[in-house]
């Protein structure tokens, strides 16, 4: 299918992904709707990072489908990453770039008009502004983080993907990030949120779908993963 | 105790622990070759010819300055690539080393054990090696290899020392390119007497060379460390000057085409182990052609020489100019031919750019070319350019590695590796300037437009052909997912 469907959300299906011997996704079914923020949670290996980057186009799903802002990310991979913002859950800066160029080639690749504005709003927002005009080989990695979140959100996407957006990163990013999260929800953005910190993620998420041994195990409202109560049935889940 | 010999057996405890890390990395190296095989056998396949070099042209008659020649030529070029290296190559690189207690008298003597695993170093060895045999037989080879030992040493003493003075400050930099030009005339009267030894010599007189020459290079290795350590007291000022400056705001491209070329152009610019490799291999053969005063049927092998020492710098490893960042550089909407032909003319300029440069100061005293041999060293700089960025399009997509170009003394492959690519791109790109140059020579400026016409046509086929198969999403996935796990 290379035309728009009507859901503009995330809908996986059945998503499988080999990487030669090695079964990275076993089998994800995933549904995020507009305006909706979905937590995935899981061990490492779990397999979230290799289901966002299939979302965001980078790896070819084995089998099963993956329709990202009505795109087939498989059949129309391009139009897929115009409507998707990703934040890679490592680096995912070029290193002898600016952010300044980093946003400058986002926004010439995806024809934005009158960006500027909104992209040194956001660096400021991500206390990035100093910086604007310095290579991203020299960030810490904080800084790093945080960069990737600004270009993920820079051109408004219908989809936003962010994979450990709060790794290292200081309180004021994680608020910053919050806001990232709650703007999009608020235009009708579908977010899909990869982290370790279930504390942050109950917190910026309506739901949670905890994915083990590359497959999901469940989705729960994040209500149900809040609080001590929550880690319990956490652990529970990834004990099996 | 004294404080004296507590200092000795100090010192000796440093260089023993020194050979045992080396020994450790060494091992580590070896256990991480991907394919074990084919290492194996291209370091039998050196084995071979090293010794084959060293015997066979025994008793071929050859010119007997050209000895007097060689050995100057050899110091002189390994002390310049190493000075411009910082310190030679990593036995391991330097993120990953610093989680280690690694000394500097380690990664000064693991530089030493990596300094052969170059297609310069080899060739170079080789030839003298050969050129020994045909003067005074076998006998001699002892003085030759003490010779390569002590030029390495040398070498490496000097990239040490140019490093030093780099990181001292703007006033001292200066001296980094006075240091091997020094080097290089110490080197000369030296290497004068170690000739007349080689072709006159009794066997004692051989043997007491060999041990002088043996002794200089210990000697050498020990100030090598001296420098290394004091090195390595000082901050990197290149590198934190890169990564600290600030980039003035340009307007933003108009195209999609040129916003990737310039993001290119900056990665390779802004690296200090490219940027300083590119003016070296642009100036250093461009500067000794116009030093010997090259004809112009010697000058059309130098495009050659430039682009193939150009694109081992990254071509050969395309993508890790984008290091982990090529993970979200794949999720941006641009059509996968844009970004191949983006990187294709940025190092299709750069090798051009160097190749000119080399030719313009080659020509200043080559004297006035006939028209034929103008249209060879034109072609010859193109053809080869178009061989480099093909096959370093080739071998960046088959075997991406993860590199960080950060370093001054990063390579975009491993050791190895480098080897095995500089070796056939040497013999690709010396054949095309041969086969040019011979026909110019001919007077054939029809064969000269055919030949060239030809090996264009391959290499532009295989550039269209690489360019598709990076259209391949599973392909491209690979790359990417192994390139920015570094």
């Amino acid at each position: 299918m290379t035309g728009r469907a009507l859901f503009r959300g995330v809908l996986v299906d059945a998503l499988r992904v080999e990487f030669g011997a090695v079964e990275a996704v076993t089998g994800v079914d995933l549904r995020v709707e507009q305006g909706q923020a979905v937590a995935l949670l899981g061990r490492n290996g779990a397999g979230k990072s290799t289901t966002m980057r299939v979302l965001a186009g980078v790896v070819p799903p084995s089998a099963g489908s993956a329709l990202v802002g009505g795109y087939d990310v498989r059949e129309a991979t391009l139009e897929a990453k115009r409507v998707v913002g990703y934040c890679p859950d490592v680096g995912g800066l070029v290193p002898r770039a600016t952010p300044w160029e980093h946003l400058q080639l986002s926004a010439r690749l995806r024809d934005l008009a009158d960006w500027e504005g909104r992209g040194r709003r956001l660096l400021e927002r991500f206390d990035l502004g100093d910086v604007a005009h310095r290579v991203t080989s020299g960030f810490s990695h904080g800084m790093s983080r945080r960069l990737s979140v600004v270009l993920a959100a820079l051109h408004e996407p219908d989809v936003l993907l962010l994979d450990e957006p709060f790794d290292g990163v200081d309180p004021v990013g994680v608020e910053a990030t919050f806001d990232v999260i709650e703007d999009a929800r608020a235009r009708g953005a579908a977010v899909l949120v990869s982290t370790h910190l279930r504390d942050l993620a109950v917190e910026v998420c309506s739901e949670v779908a905890v994915l083990r041994g590359g497959s999901r195990m469940a989705t729960i409202s994040s209500g149900f993963m809040a609080g001590d109560e929550g880690a319990r049935a956490y652990r529970a889940l990834l004990a099996g | 105790m004294s404080a004296g010999h507590r200092s000795r057996s100090g010192a000796r405890g440093q260089w023993r622990r020194a050979l045992r890390d080396v020994r450790h990395l060494l091992a580590f190296r070896a256990a991480t070759v991907r394919r074990r095989r084919a290492a194996g056998s291209a370091l039998a396949a050196i084995g071979v010819v090293t010794v084959l070099a060293a015997v066979l042209p025994a008793g071929m008659r050859v010119d007997a300055d050209l000895g007097r020649m060689l050995a100057p030529g050899l110091a002189g070029v390994a002390v310049g690539a190493a000075a411009a290296g910082g310190g030679g190559r990593e036995l391991i690189g330097r993120d990953a080393a610093a989680v280690h207690p690694i000394s500097p008298v380690s990664d000064h003597l693991g530089a030493l054990v990596l300094a052969p695993l170059s297609a310069g170093w080899l060739i170079q060895a080789w030839a003298l090696l050969g050129l020994v045999a045909a003067l005074s037989g076998v006998r001699a080879q002892g003085i030759a290899v003490a010779w390569v030992l002590m030029a390495t040493a040398l070498a490496q003493a000097v990239g040490w020392t140019a490093e030093w003075l780099r990181r001292r400050g703007p006033g001292w930099a200066l001296g980094r390119f006075v240091l091997p030009v020094v080097v290089g005339l110490l080197a000369a009267p030296v290497a004068a007497v170690v000739g007349r030894i080689v072709r006159t010599g009794g066997p004692l007189s051989l043997l007491a060379t060999a041990a002088a020459l043996l002794a200089l290079a210990v000697g050498l290795v020990v100030l090598g460390a001296r420098a290394a350590l004091a090195t390595s007291r000082l901050v990197p000022r290149d590198e934190g000057r890169l990564e600290s400056r600030t980039y003035a705001l340009r307007t933003t491209p108009r195209s999609d085409l040129a916003v990737l070329r310039r993001i290119d152009r900056g990665s390779v610019w802004r690296s200090v182990p490219l940027r300083r490799g590119t003016w070296l291999l642009a100036l250093a053969p461009g500067s000794i052609a116009l030093a010997g005063g090259l004809s112009w049927s010697a000058l059309v092998l130098m495009p050659g020489l430039v682009a193939s020492g150009c694109v081992l710098l990254f071509g050969v490893n395309l993508w890790c100019l984008d290091g982990r960042g090529l993970l979200w550089r794949e999720t941006l909407p641009v059509p996968p031919r844009t970004v191949v032909a983006a990187r294709t003319w940025v190092l299709a300029e750069l090798l051009l750019g160097a190749g000119a440069v080399t030719l313009l100061l080659g020509a200043v005293r080559a004297g006035r070319p006939t028209a034929a041999e103008l249209l060879a060293v034109v072609l010859a700089l193109g053809v080869v350019v178009g061989q480099a960025v093909s096959a370093g399009l080739r071998w960046s997509a088959a075997h991406p590695h993860a590199v960080d170009l950060r370093s001054a003394r990063a390579t975009p492959a491993p050791p190895l590796v480098m080897v095995g690519y500089s070796l056939r791109l040497a013999v690709a790109t010396t054949v095309t300037g041969v086969l040019l140059g011979g026909l110019a020579e001919a007077g054939r400026t029809d064969l000269l437009l055919v030949l060239a016409a030809a090996l264009g046509a391959v290499s532009a086929y295989r550039i269209s052909r690489a360019g598709r198969r990076w259209s391949d999403p599973v392909r491209r996935a690979r790359v990417v997912s192994i390139v920015s796990a570094g």
